[in-house]
């Protein structure tokens, strides 16, 4: 099923730069497939996941940033980072994360390799700002951890494993009952007729559907749309000391005179993916809101009319010329790709205990 | 006694090159060496004698690669008290070495990064200049390596040390600081770790203010009776001079004595991680880090058996203002401190030799602990902290 998904938007993508702005791609949207993951793994994830001590100071869990009840994210235009620093982009869900092609804004980390993201969050300066040495002495101090991981492996709690549990925990957070995924099954009363118009604009005049396809509505790759910088980026020093380290880090050229995010160049270094960010999900943004990477749209209504005037500059789309009515109807479409809201409630952390010194 | 006579004679090598001050660190490693091999030649005695006296502290050795100018200093100073050295920004390099605490931070083991617990007593940054290797198992060879360890390390300042600075590029005053002082475009790390060593090598003991100095200086007044029958004790009986001779009153090698360890590694969980996360972290067999019982001191840094429980040498100056004691702050006064070694100290594999039983009498007690304190300068050292420019945005 996925891979049949992916060779197909593979096509489109490579036909989507030839193609004028009414054409039709042929890609479209598929029902979210069941998560797959292990179930043991998954429940000592859920208690990490909330839990502080795996981040440097123990001022932040994973769902300070993803929290539940904003959807799995922060609910701020631009990211909340580690104590002393703030984010330079937007907090994405992680709902349905585990079909991901790809991760980050910027793409950088493979879809396939969720403990991979898993650690680069954790021990993040910007973020959670762990050492995985510290973080594995720590959890060791937990019996009740300690009896949760044994029950999938007969070692010590490891702390390059303990990257990939969280990550199967993420995998299990996945939307239901979204009404597109009822329709796509066969309910055709699921969409109403204003989404149903606002489906077909999406598959034909919109063309929203050559880059928002496949189970997720993203194709997972890199586009340029000319999103507006957020000016809150370069006012505040805290955000922009994020930035440019990040592209410090990652081995961007004259990276000290950086005042717009570049995006995916700063990975590739490749003139032409200057400001390119990787399609997200278009699942349950009723919940995820402010908008794009980073955060410069409330509303789905902003969004729509960013595309009608076919992006900002820079864009790889074309002006779309929708109609007050055909824009309602849009936003009646992406809203019926939310599901029921996803919510999990925090576990209670167990404490640290003493151990018997000198075995360990 | 072949310990007690490697010790001795490799203490006088490293104290003598410490007299020349601006040797660098590798110089006075190279030195060290050479001069113990010419001493196996000596007899005892020629060794014995060539233990180097107490004294008032020399001009500070300075590295021919971080002069010290007012601009650095003045610069190293503010990096010092900046908390944006550092992961959380609550955590600057002053937090564990406060100058109302001795420049220590006055608990038994370090307070640690928040989260964490440190494991080892946090040592004072007075007259800190003049060791050739720092961290009480001697893990570092200057200032300039101490430095990042502490703001770096995870139980200590945890900054990233590419965050901590791009931090100090949003700082304009640090920007021209630095340009001013380094003659660098932007903020470095290595330039910051410089300055902050330039800024400790100024904190040093003022020889007018200890009354052991003032005496040693021909003020034969300074130091009262009892004082001076401590001294006595000190150079003979005591055998104090043995370990902590030459102005820095250190021999700047490793000794096991038997120091107990902090009852927190039994009863603290952080402590416990922390003790854990150590030996996972320098490298121990994986057998030692299951059966890790204590402190194994020197040996993380040589892995040799023979240095377990060995810690360098610390300086008495300044004790007045640096309790509690030992590398593991279990000694909150130094009349526990000198009844430890009157009793020869605790049990240990590896102890030194040095160590033994004093039978010291109550009085004598009294007078060593008396001449200890005239170690220290009449008035503590203090410190406020100097305004810190903020953050702004970069200017295009």
């Amino acid at each position: 099923m996925r891979s049949r998904n992916l060779s197909r938007l593979a096509g489109a993508l490579a036909l989507a730069g030839a193609m004028g702005a009414a054409a039709q791609s042929g890609a479209d949207l598929a029902p979210l497939p069941e998560p797959k993951f292990n179930k043991d793994q998954a429940e000592l994830g859920r208690y990490l996941f909330f839990d502080v001590r795996l981040s440097g100071d123990a001022a932040l869990s994973c769902a300070s940033c993803h929290d539940p009840k904003k959807g799995w994210t922060d609910g701020q235009p631009l990211g909340k980072g580690y104590p002393a620093s703030e984010g330079f982009r937007n907090t994405p869900t992680i709902l349905n994360a585990g079909f991901k092609r790809r991760f980050m804004w910027d793409g950088r980390l493979d879809g396939s390799d969720m403990g991979t993201l898993v650690r680069d969050m954790i021990t993040e300066a910007h973020t959670m700002n762990m050492d995985s040495r510290l973080m594995q002495e720590r959890l060791k101090q937990v019996p009740e951890y300690v009896a949760m991981w044994q029950k999938f492996r007969k070692d010590d709690i490891n702390g390059m494993r303990v990257y990939g549990v969280v990550g199967e925990f993420v995998k299990s957070v996945v939307s239901k009952n979204a009404p597109i995924d009822r329709f796509l099954n066969g309910d055709a009363s699921a969409l109403s007729e204003g989404a149903r118009q606002g489906y077909a604009l999406f598959k034909g005049k919109a063309n929203c559907a050559s880059c928002h396809n496949g189970p997720l509505g993203s194709d997972g790759n890199l586009h340029r749309t000319g999103v507006p910088e957020n000016p809150g980026v370069t006012a505040d020093p805290l955000r922009h000391i994020t930035m440019l380290r990040h592209y410090s880090t990652s081995g961007m050229p004259n990276y000290m005179n950086a005042f717009e995010d570049v995006g995916s160049y700063a990975i590739t270094k490749n003139d032409k993916d200057k400001g390119k960010f990787a399609t997200p999900s278009l699942r349950d943004l009723k919940y995820t809101a402010p908008y794009m990477h980073n955060g410069v749209f409330a509303t789905l209504g902003e969004v729509v009319q960013f595309y009608d005037l076919g992006g900002g500059p820079g864009s790889e789309l074309k002006k779309l010329g929708l109609s007050a009515g055909e824009k309602r109807a849009l936003v009646a479409f992406l809203e019926s790709l939310s599901g029921d809201p996803v919510i999990v409630d925090a576990p209670k952390s167990p404490a640290y205990q003493v151990r018997a010194f000198g075995k360990n | 006694m072949q310990a007690d006579k490697l010790s001795i004679r490799t203490g006088v090598a490293v104290v003598a090159a410490l007299f020349t001050a601006t040797l660098t660190v590798d110089a006075v490693a190279q030195a060290g060496r050479a001069t113990a091999k010419r001493a196996e030649q000596k007899p005892a005695a020629a060794q014995k004698a060539a233990i180097p006296p107490l004294g008032p502290l020399p001009p500070v050795p300075v590295p021919a690669d971080n002069p010290m100018s007012p601009e650095k200093v003045e610069l190293g100073k503010m990096l010092f008290f900046d908390s944006r050295l550092g992961g959380d920004a609550s955590s600057p390099c002053v937090v564990c070495h406060q100058p109302g605490k001795g420049w220590g931070d006055g608990d038994e083991i370090s307070r640690g990064y928040p989260g964490t617990q440190h494991w080892r007593n946090s040592q004072t940054v007075l007259n800190s200049a003049y060791y050739n290797k720092l961290f009480w198992e001697g893990s570092v060879t200057s200032l300039e390596g101490q430095a990042p360890a502490a703001a770096e390390g995870n139980v200590a300042g945890n900054g990233d040390p590419s965050l901590m600075e791009m931090r100090l590029r949003f700082i304009p005053e640090y920007v021209a600081a630095f340009r001013k002082v380094f003659g660098i475009e932007q903020p470095r790390m290595t330039q910051a770790y410089q300055a902050i060593a330039a800024f400790q090598r100024t904190l040093v003991s003022d020889a007018k203010q200890v009354p052991f100095d003032r005496y040693a200086m021909g003020d034969g007044k300074a130091l009262n009776e009892s004082q001076m029958r401590g001294m006595q004790l000190y150079n003979g009986k005591a055998g104090c001079i043995l370990c902590h001779n030459g102005p820095l009153a250190s021999d700047q090698k490793f000794h096991a004595l038997g120091v107990p360890d902090n009852e927190a590694f039994k009863t603290s969980p952080l402590a416990q991680i922390t003790h854990r996360w150590q030996q996972y972290q320098k490298g121990v067999p994986e057998a030692n880090y299951r059966d890790a019982p204590l402190d194994r001191g020197l040996y993380y840094v040589t892995k040799n058996p023979k240095d377990i429980g060995k810690f360098r040498t610390p300086s008495l100056r300044e004790l007045k203002y640096t309790a509690p004691y030992m590398h593991t702050g279990v000694f909150y006064t130094l009349e526990e401190v000198v009844d430890f070694y009157d009793r020869g100290g605790g049990d240990t594999p590896n102890k030194s030799p040095l160590v033994k039983p004093l039978a010291l009498s109550a009085q004598e007690k009294k007078d060593l602990a008396a001449f200890l304190e005239a170690l220290s300068m009449d008035k503590p050292l203090l410190m406020d902290a100097p305004p810190l420019p903020a953050y702004q945005p970069l200017r295009r």
